[in-house]
């Protein structure tokens, strides 16, 4: 406090500025915390403050990035704004002291340049492994496939039927009567079928084919740590997880697509192996009917 | 207002020539990538379509072609002519006026070839919003630069008369200036769309 | 009028005349070629599209919080492409509301403040000359800009939609008026941005060949203060920039009108041209808000420091720097968009290199401070924020040059929490330090310090209640541009945040009065300025206040680099730039 004695300016900036703000500030905690209260806010077991709990394999690497960026920042914030306050308290304006006459320093110029320069290229480096290596590494060959369409307001989900293969697409034969631009000639598309909700297994990986009827959505699922655009005119084939959690889910459009943008969404469920199974042989059951009988 | 000859008072609201020069060359790197980004977005969506690309008849047949190299060399030309008139009126004070006007025949006459070319090709079926991204592109490079010839016959046509006036001498000769850094600007931009439009 | 002098030698160039005849009031008012004039008329022009930016803002945080829930009072009245039938905001309304807040806020706000207010009234200023380069386009660049404003608004009054595919207008949601719903609304939009860049292309012209050749004798490249520094290479971006967003701009103009298909995917367009298009100009477009701040900022760091910039080449060569790379990131915007992935990995790496240069400027401005006499006037307590905010702002900013971070927080509140910290907590707080500090050179008056700090204590307290809580907001995967979060089960439990988000944003909204009300009360009734009320050395502060027609009665020769404070063996702490060191004052190089 003696400090604040000494600086008028400070003492004026705490009468005018630093009280009316306390009490503003205490205000809206109350505020913040009624309204916690009152609202009918869904339970949430994880922290509030923090990520959903990750559901994928890759997902808990990026989290770990994450982390790392979280405590690099973190402690460059907290070095910088301790160092920075220090400063404007110590070197405040006093009578009969005068500022330091200094146009720089060269060798502290070529330290703040090279070590900033350093970290960004080794945290590049580290992004980039990452990158390659687990996001866009080649999907397993045992991958089930989905094929993905988004349109103005809704996704559609293809599975490959008994055989489990989707077989050729062509992004423009995408149209009304052929939502997933399935190539007629490919005798594997025949038996495809289609669902509302995008049921997958737990632990296997799961390869995406995206495709978009009008403008571009996104295909994103924040617990899965998995974002992509889905662009019309272009399949676009190299997203692929490996969901880890078995659990509901919600697909988001997060790719401002129209009116009603905010609104549109699938449900992801992830079972176990059997659960799924058990689904993929039912829906599956009326397409191979069809094929049968023909 | 009596300003000694020592002090060299000029009016501020009035640059001077170098300084208009360099004006100019500022605004023309910014023209530079506007049709850079016209271009390299022509070159994009070229090299996406692949076969949905596809070269209309009526541009690929001779007549259009030779008549599309004449009105390219007429163009050319007028640069020249510019120039030689640019040389008489600024370094020699006289004359250049004739060929000032024959500069901007000349680029009426490309302009007039650009019109009557669009309208063959409108009759042809070829047009901006019926011949799929070809014609998108053809037609709005084509515009473009159609738009900022005849913005260059105004300047070009604004120049002649201030040359009629005696008001192009080798002590001012600013507006000249520009114009013709436009116009030349103009001719290089069209050497270009030429190439990739009609050639490539 | 005198004899024009032709290729005169810039010394020449710049004497001044002390009489100049009276203008008449359209002249001297509205079609005013007087550089200062030009930027008072910018000033107020963007300070009233601030409050519509703002009033926006209201709409979209009051959605965000109460979705659903009929306006208060004003819910009856307000348009039908904004309202439900109950008096609710419509989820295309909500659409059209956060579109048109980005797109008024950038360039109906920052842009002008920066570049059109603090471009012209300081660089005939700090660069000793009589006036711009070309009077007559500089007026017709605010005249055009006010155009663009009124186009741009003139959205709001059509009877249907403004634009509403966000302010980036991603096609081919922009392109189609089906998709959108606002056919009329876009092509507006269109139509506003092509003028608003003719607009920034003159005002761009005009600043590259004012710095080039119209300096004072002894004003040497290395003897400009900062602000015009920074301006000198924000002008290059805009000169280089603005027009490919031009070019974007009329073909998606044309694609709405006249049935052309370049970014239809159905007819061989693409889709994402617009986005390459329109972030080469983005990127860019980044710096060009925020590298002006940089500079006013650093100016007032100085001042009030009563301290030399710390390593002024650094930050010369930092700004070029950060100019010349911000034309190769922008891919940095597109990591999620599906284009090539090795693109994506070469655009990261540019990206984590351009973090470069920014961390120098931060660096460089708290040596400013060590060791400084420092005056904690509104303006310094402005920069200060400043430069504390960017820090926040270029931490966040690492997540998204990391490519795999960079998926799941993209277009998320996180993002939304980014821009702002740069742009009103980086951009913002500089223009508003600036205004207070040139003020007095501006209107001849002072603004009142008690009233400028209560503005700066409650906007910096609600800006970062506002904007903190969005960063967690985003890592709990809350998308941006959802008109009601409530719709998804992972959002309702944060709920909560986004009332205490929207609380402090009316705050942050309030906080602006004061600030208005100081604004104009001082124009009357503030105390009046000297020349030189803050003890600064740049040129400006050697003429009256406010400076006549033609700034300087006789062209100044500059004689000192622009920040000499507290020189050793002088007496008092300050050596103008056009006052010759006395012997006994021992100047250091820089």
């Amino acid at each position: 406090m003696t400090i604040l004695r000494k600086c008028p300016i400070l003492v004026l900036a705490v009468k005018r500025v630093v009280r009316p703000a306390i009490v503003l500030a205490g205000f809206m905690i109350a505020v913040l915390v009624l309204g916690t209260v009152t609202s009918s806010a869904a339970e949430r077991t994880s922290n509030l403050w923090w990520m959903p709990e990750v559901a994928t394999k890759s997902g808990k690497q990026i989290d770990q990035l994450i982390h790392f960026i979280y405590y690099l920042t973190g402690i460059v914030f907290v070095l910088t704004q301790v160092v920075y306050v220090y400063f404007l308290i110590k070197y405040r304006s006093r009578r009969g002291v005068r500022a330091t006459y200094s146009h720089g320093n060269n060798r502290l110029e070529l330290i703040w340049t090279v070590i900033p320069a350093a970290i960004f290229i080794g945290l590049w480096g580290y992004s980039n492994h990452l990158w390659w290596n687990v996001i866009h590494a080649e999907p397993p060959a045992d991958s089930l496939e989905v094929a993905v369409t988004a349109y103005q307001f809704g996704f559609s989900f293809q599975y490959g039927g008994a055989d489990g293969k989707l077989g050729r697409s062509n992004v423009n034969l995408i149209g009304n009567n052929n939502l997933f631009g399935n190539d007629p000639n490919d005798p594997l598309t025949r038996d495809n079928f289609q669902s509302g909700i995008l049921e997958l297994p737990v632990d296997r990986p799961v390869r995406l084919r995206l495709n978009s009827k009008d403008v571009i959505h996104a295909f994103y699922v924040p617990q899965f740590r998995v974002y992509q655009d889905i662009i019309p005119g272009r399949t676009i084939d190299w997203v692929w997880f490996i969901p880890t959690q078995i659990g509901s889910y919600q697909l988001a459009c997060n790719q401002l697509c129209g009116s009603g943008h905010y609104n549109m969404k699938a449900q992801i469920e992830v079972v176990s192996k059997q659960e799924f199974d058990k689904w993929y042989k039912e829906k599956s059951a009326p397409s191979n009917k069809a094929l049968a009988a023909r | 207002m009596h300003a000694p000859a020592a002090t060299a008072v000029r009016d501020i609201n009035q640059p001077t020539p170098n300084v208009v020069r360099f004006g100019m060359l500022t605004f023309l790197a910014s023209e530079a990538m506007l049709f850079a980004g016209l271009i390299c977005g022509y070159m994009v969506l070229r090299a996406g379509a692949g076969s949905g690309w596809q070269m209309p008849e009526a541009l690929k047949n001779p007549e259009t072609m030779i008549k599309t190299v004449i009105a390219t060399l007429l163009l050319i030309s007028s640069s020249f002519t510019l120039h030689y008139s640019e040389n008489g009126l600024i370094k020699r004070g006289k004359g250049g006026k004739l060929l000032l006007l024959s500069t901007i025949v000349l680029g009426l006459l490309f302009l007039g070839n650009q019109a009557t070319e669009w309208l063959h090709l409108k009759n042809d079926g070829f047009w901006f919003d019926s011949a799929g991204i070809m014609g998108s592109c053809f037609f709005v490079l084509t515009g473009f630069h159609g738009l900022h010839v005849a913005i260059g016959i105004l300047l070009l046509a604004t120049s002649l008369t201030k040359a009629l006036a005696g008001q192009v001498t080798p002590a001012k000769h600013a507006f000249l200036e520009c114009t013709s850094l436009y116009w030349h600007f103009v001719d290089v931009v069209w050497v270009f769309l030429f190439a990739i439009l009609y050639i490539l | 009028m005198a004899q024009t002098l032709i290729h005169a030698a810039p010394a020449e160039v710049h004497s001044a005349h002390a009489h100049h005849p009276e203008l008449s009031f359209f002249r001297k008012y509205i079609w005013s070629e007087d550089h200062k004039t030009i930027g008072l008329q910018y000033l107020f022009t963007s300070l009233f599209f601030l409050l519509v930016g703002g009033l926006l803002a209201m709409g979209v945080r009051y959605q965000l919080a109460f979705p659903n829930v009929p306006v208060p009072i004003i819910g009856g009245l307000l348009p039908r492409w904004l309202v439900q039938e109950s008096g609710a905001i419509a989820p295309a309304g909500y659409n059209a509301l956060f579109t048109m807040h980005a797109t008024v806020m950038v360039f109906l706000v920052i842009m002008p403040l920066l570049i059109g207010v603090f471009g012209n009234f300081l660089i005939p200023l700090q660069i000793g000359a009589p006036d711009m380069a070309f009077p007559f386009f500089n007026a017709l660049s605010y005249w055009l800009f006010l155009l663009s404003g009124l186009v741009i608004l003139s959205s709001f009054f059509t009877g249907s939609s403004p634009a509403a595919s966000g302010w980036t207008s991603y096609a081919p949601l922009s392109s189609h008026g089906a998709y959108s719903g606002a056919q009329l609304g876009q092509s507006l939009w269109c139509v506003g941005l092509f003028v608003n860049g003719l607009a920034s292309i003159a005002g761009a012209m005009n600043y590259i060949t004012t710095i080039i050749n119209m300096r004072a004798p002894g004003m040497r490249m290395f003897r400009l203060p900062l602000p015009i520094w920074a301006l000198f290479v924000t002008a290059f971006l805009l000169l280089l920039a603005v027009p490919v967003l031009s070019a974007a701009a009329a073909m998606l103009f044309f694609d709405l009108n006249f049935g052309t298909s370049f970014f239809s995917a159905s007819s061989y367009g693409q889709p994402l041209l617009w986005q390459h298009l329109f972030w080469f100009f983005g990127h860019p477009e980044v710096y060009i808000m925020i590298l002006p701040a940089m500079g006013l900022a650093s100016e007032i760091l100085a001042v009030f420091s009563r301290k030399p910039i710390f390593g002024y080449k650094a930050m010369v060569f930092a700004l070029i720097a950060i100019g010349v790379l911000g034309f190769i990131v922008w891919g940095h915007h597109m990591f999620v968009s599906g284009m090539n992935l090795l693109l994506s990995a070469t655009f990261s790496f540019s990206t984590m290199i351009i973090a470069v240069p920014s961390a120098i400027k931060t660096f460089n401005w708290m040596g400013t401070i060590w060791g400084g006499s420092i005056r904690f006037t509104t303006p310094m307590c402005f920069a200060l924020a400043f430069v504390s905010m960017f820090v926040i702002g270029g931490l966040s900013g690492i997540y998204m040059a990391s490519t795999p971070v960079d998926l799941f927080i993209h277009h998320t509140y996180f993002i939304v929490a980014h821009i702002h910290y740069v742009l009103f907590g980086g951009s913002l707080f500089a223009v508003f330090g600036a205004i207070y500090f040139w003020y007095p050179k501006m209107f001849g008056r002072m603004m009142n310090e008690t009233w400028g700090k209560i503005h700066f204590g409650l906007s910096f307290l609600f800006f970062n209640l506002t904007f903190f809580p969005m960063h967690n907001l985003g890592l709990n995967g809350m998308m941006r541009r959802i008109a009601d979060p409530t719709q998804y089960d992972h959002l309702r439990s944060q709920q909560p945040i986004n009332v205490f988000i929207t609380l402090s944003a009316f705050g942050l909204g309030l906080s602006t009065i004061p600030f208005l009300i100081n604004f104009f009360y001082s124009m009357f009734k503030g105390q009046k300025a000297g020349m030189n009320p803050w003890e600064s050395t740049t040129l400006e502060w050697t003429v009256p206040s406010p400076p006549g027609h033609g700034n300087f009665d006789v062209t100044p020769t500059v004689y000192n680099g622009p920040y000499e404070y507290s020189v050793p063996g002088m007496e008092q702490d300050y050596l103008p730039q056009n006052q010759p060191a006395p012997e006994t004052a021992r100047i250091a190089a820089h």
